[in-house]
């Protein structure tokens, strides 16, 4: 009756050690640009951890139960009449219940409060959308409609607004993302933490993340992050009122 | 078919009356939304009278008795029938069909997306090629199983003998074909380029295809909102004696809880819609670029749409709760905390939908409630599992295509909820939101949740319906060909989804064209797999060897009467005397009938060869 919890269980653990150094060994994130990248991959790599004995425990059971548990043709039996066990669902119930308590804690509420951050920001940036491209408009009221540029190691606070439908202001190396929406205006914190352009990393880009109608996919512009120094230099140089 | 034509000829009629009143009220052009409105709103009443309404309901309106089609030949597929039997079928083959046309269209994107740059479409047709992917789907997924199977076998399960109200049953089924036939009309005005979503503003401002997406999908909630009511009644009103509710079959326990959803929350999708086409017809400003309350048709649209997720997945749970327990030989493990996973699961699906708006722009207060309740269902979710292993364990698994099937569902719905976790954490979905990674979770859970149950369902009730049985060797086959190529064609768009490729494009950086080269090709296999799906289901339902009234030796109240059960399932009343799913146990029934004069016809598994 008990024989299969052996080896499920090492099945189980096997599973487990082998997810755990896929998640460990093999990086599937992309390059981190922004302090932001770093709470939202950290919060990714937990829960991967956290998945790993889940999903270990799945594909246990199921390799042992095509494995051990087959029983073919007309003249099977029926096998144990085991309705329930009281005591495998509470233990099921409060492990599964601690997980997601644990799950929302951390990364859940650490990572929201990480991600959201201070509201106190160095620069604005303001971010307008329209069907289909983006303006950006920095602090000193310069404008742009073919690039992002961006000061390294500043907290930035984008402004984000639509002109016509819901865009979504997306920048994939920094991990952040907000819509943008007609008539209100919504705003998301970015800081750059090294110098690079989408020469470097195609994720260095803003892409529309919501769909806006026919020229959806080709609504992105590319960001460059610079030094401080060099960012003033560059709004100075296209313009505005200094 | 002379129904089938004088609908055909019904609708035609009150969609040319529909526009020419229209437009002698108010001039302008046919093609004008206002016009196509009226003129589809005449459409779908012509047809409904015209396939049986009028006989129906229409008769008793004058004071004569209604009447339904009497048909017993296979005429009846195309009448207005009350059999909740014909009515499944009508279901299943519909909606079949229109799973196939999906099937098509995705294959026509995963063609474009095989590289960058744009080869066969615009981006414009892309995106309306993609939401008409979405939205037949995602009509697949919501109305497959509990339409086709929940009509078919509630009744059987419980011992009624139809459903409680027949007539609404038809005329929920009646209502498909309109559907399906205005949304894939809509090309003819444009199409439409919201995707399923519809998100307003885009969806007062774009092309006229639009304004047949909104009707169409208005009439499809009608059908489902119709549907629920008839299957609440029916389990609570029509049960055998004997048949409490700690006695009831998961899979009409798992249609019960859809049918409480798809009752309550449907009408806040087609209000939403109806508020949208006021807007692009009748000169309304609900969601209008210039009012900024697209957050709040979002609120109201995910607020059936996510219960709809769970409309899609839970009768697909009961699909598979059923087969494990039937291929395992053990009883539903832990049957009533089961039961309970599931009213829970139906429960909290009401209040979760704000996760689909961490980056709405919504108020920042409501992100960390919205994120437990999400991540509370996780706990339900959790239980199903256990019950399915638990059932699993130490059983005398027969892997058949059913259980095949079935342990695809197992692997894709484990990996569709897991990376749902990362959807529900604030901090990874700011990130993953509209990506490719939402693409994969999603075809994880409704491709791997409803439809591989779907397809587990067609194998095994297949010998119950038509009275044959299956190949089981082909079946076995094609039940391992589509699990490998579902996982080889999505597990790669997880990848560029975290790599910051966005979802809804039909162009995309050079950085992520191998893996979609490779989900492309993978794409392909897997759509080619449905060719033996459908060859095995047509040529075993002419040819296949007769089945027997219960090929597999389950205990559930399908299997006890003749395959395919008589007109009314019942040549005597059953009487429910024990538990469903007792295997093992002192051999004692799940159902008597002390009534019979003999017991129905019995086909020993060998004769039935599968």
């Amino acid at each position: 009756m008990r024989k299969s919890w052996l080896p499920v269980g090492f099945l189980w653990l096997v599973y487990t050690i082998l997810i755990l150094a896929l998640v460990k060994y093999v990086n599937v994130l992309p390059t981190q640009w922004a302090e932001e990248a770093q709470v939202v991959d950290e919060a990714f790599l937990l829960l991967m951890y956290l998945a790993a004995p889940v999903m270990a425990m799945v594909l246990a059971v199921m390799t042992w139960g095509m494995i051990a548990w087959r029983s073919d043709g007309a003249d099977r039996e029926d096998g144990p009449n085991t309705h329930t066990n009281r005591i495998v669902v509470t233990t099921w119930l409060v492990l599964t219940s601690a997980l997601a308590i644990g799950v929302v804690i951390n990364p859940g509420f650490i990572g929201l409060a990480e991600i959201r951050g201070e509201p106190s920001s160095d620069y604005v940036i303001e971010i307008e959308a329209s069907q289909f491209f983006w303006e950006v408009t920095y602090p000193n009221g310069a404008t742009s409609f073919d690039e992002l540029v961006v000061p390294a190691h500043m907290r930035v606070r984008y402004d984000v607004n639509s002109t016509d439908v819901h865009h979504s202001f997306w920048v994939p190396a920094f991990r952040v993302k907000i819509d943008a929406v007609p008539g209100i205006t919504t705003r998301v914190f970015a800081t750059a933490t090294a110098e690079g352009s989408i020469e470097d990393d195609i994720n260095l880009r803003i892409q529309c993340a919501e769909l806006c109608g026919a020229g959806h996919a080709a609504m992105a512009m590319p960001v460059r992050v610079v030094s401080d120094a060099e960012w003033n230099e560059y709004i100075t140089s296209i313009g505005g009122s200094g | 078919m002379k129904y089938l034509v004088r609908a055909i000829v019904f609708g035609l009629v009150g969609y040319v009356s529909g526009v020419w009143l229209t437009l002698a009220v108010r001039g302008g052009d046919p093609t004008d939304e206002v016009a196509v409105v009226f003129g589809f709103i005449l459409a779908l009443l012509g047809w409904l009278a015209g396939i049986g309404g009028l006989e129906a309901f229409g008769r008793q309106w004058i004071g004569k008795t209604p009447k339904l089609s009497e048909d017993h030949t296979w005429r009846r597929y195309f009448q207005f029938s009350g059999d909740h039997k014909v009515i499944g079928i009508q279901y299943g083959v519909t909606l079949f069909a229109v799973l196939l046309i999906g099937g098509l269209v995705s294959m026509i994107m995963r063609i474009e997306l095989a590289a960058p740059g744009m080869s066969i479409v615009d981006l414009e047709e892309f995106n309306k090629l993609m939401s008409m992917h979405g939205i037949l789907m995602i009509a697949v997924a919501v109305a497959g199983i509990i339409g086709a199977f929940g009509n078919y076998l509630i009744p059987i399960q419980i011992g009624a003998a139809d459903m409680a109200f027949p007539r609404l049953n038809a005329l929920s089924f009646w209502l498909v074909p309109p559907v399906a036939i205005g949304l894939l009309s809509a090309p003819l005005l444009g199409s439409f380029d919201a995707g399923w979503t519809a998100y307003a503003p885009l969806s007062v401002t774009n092309d006229s295809g639009q304004i047949l997406f909104n009707l169409a999908l208005i009439a499809f909630g009608l059908s489902s909102i119709l549907g629920g009511l008839n299957i609440l009644v029916t389990v609570i009103t029509m049960r055998a004696p004997g048949m409490t509710w700690g006695r009831l079959p998961i899979f009409t326990w798992a249609g019960f809880a859809t049918a409480l959803l798809t009752f309550s929350v449907t009408q806040f999708f087609a209000g939403a819609l109806t508020l949208i086409t006021m807007d692009r017809v009748a000169g309304t400003n609900f969601f209008g670029p210039e009012v900024g309350t697209g957050i709040l048709y979002q609120h109201i649209f995910w607020f059936y749409s996510h219960p709809a997720v769970y409309i899609m997945v839970l009768p697909g749970l009961g699909v598979v709760l059923e087969l494990v327990t039937t291929f395992s030989r053990k009883p539903l493990f832990a049957y009533k905390t089961t039961v309970g996973a599931l009213l829970t699961i139906v429960g909290l699906s009401v209040v979760v939908w704000g996760h689909h708006m961490f980056t709405s722009g919504m108020a920042d207060f409501l992100h960390g409630p919205f994120m437990i309740l999400t991540e509370a269902i996780s706990i339900p979710t959790g239980v199903i599992f256990l019950s399915i292993m638990g059932t699993l364990w130490q059983g005398k698994l027969w892997f058949r295509a059913p259980l095949i099937m079935t342990f695809g569902w197992l692997f894709n719905f484990m990996i569709g909820g897991i990376t749902g976790i990362f959807l529900a954490d604030v901090a990874t979905d700011i990130y993953l939101h509209d990506t490719y990674f939402v693409v994969a979770h999603f075809h994880y859970t409704i491709v791997g949740g409803a439809i591989f149950a779907l397809l587990a369902a067609f194998f095994y009730w297949f010998p119950k319906v038509t009275g044959r049985m299956y190949n089981d060797k082909l079946g076995s086959i094609f039940a391992v060909w589509v699990t490998v190529a579902f996982n080889f064609t999505f597990m790669p768009l997880f990848w560029v989804g975290i790599n910051g490729m966005n979802r809804r494009v039909g162009d995309y950086p050079e950085a992520y064209a191998a893996a979609n080269k490779f989900a492309s090709i993978s794409a392909f296999i897997l759509g080619a797999s449905f060719l033996l799906f459908v060859g095995n289901m047509l040529w075993s339902a002419v040819k296949g060897p007769k089945a027997g009234a219960n090929p597999w030796n389950a205990r559930t109240l399908e299997w006890q009467v003749s395959s395919p059960p008589s007109h009314h399932n019942f040549l005597s009343q059953p009487v429910i005397v024990g538990h469903p799913y007792d295997y093992g146990g002192d051999g004692s029934p799940h159902v008597i009938f002390p009534d019979a004069e003999e017991p129905p016809d019995e086909v020993s598994l060998e004769e039935a060869s599968v």
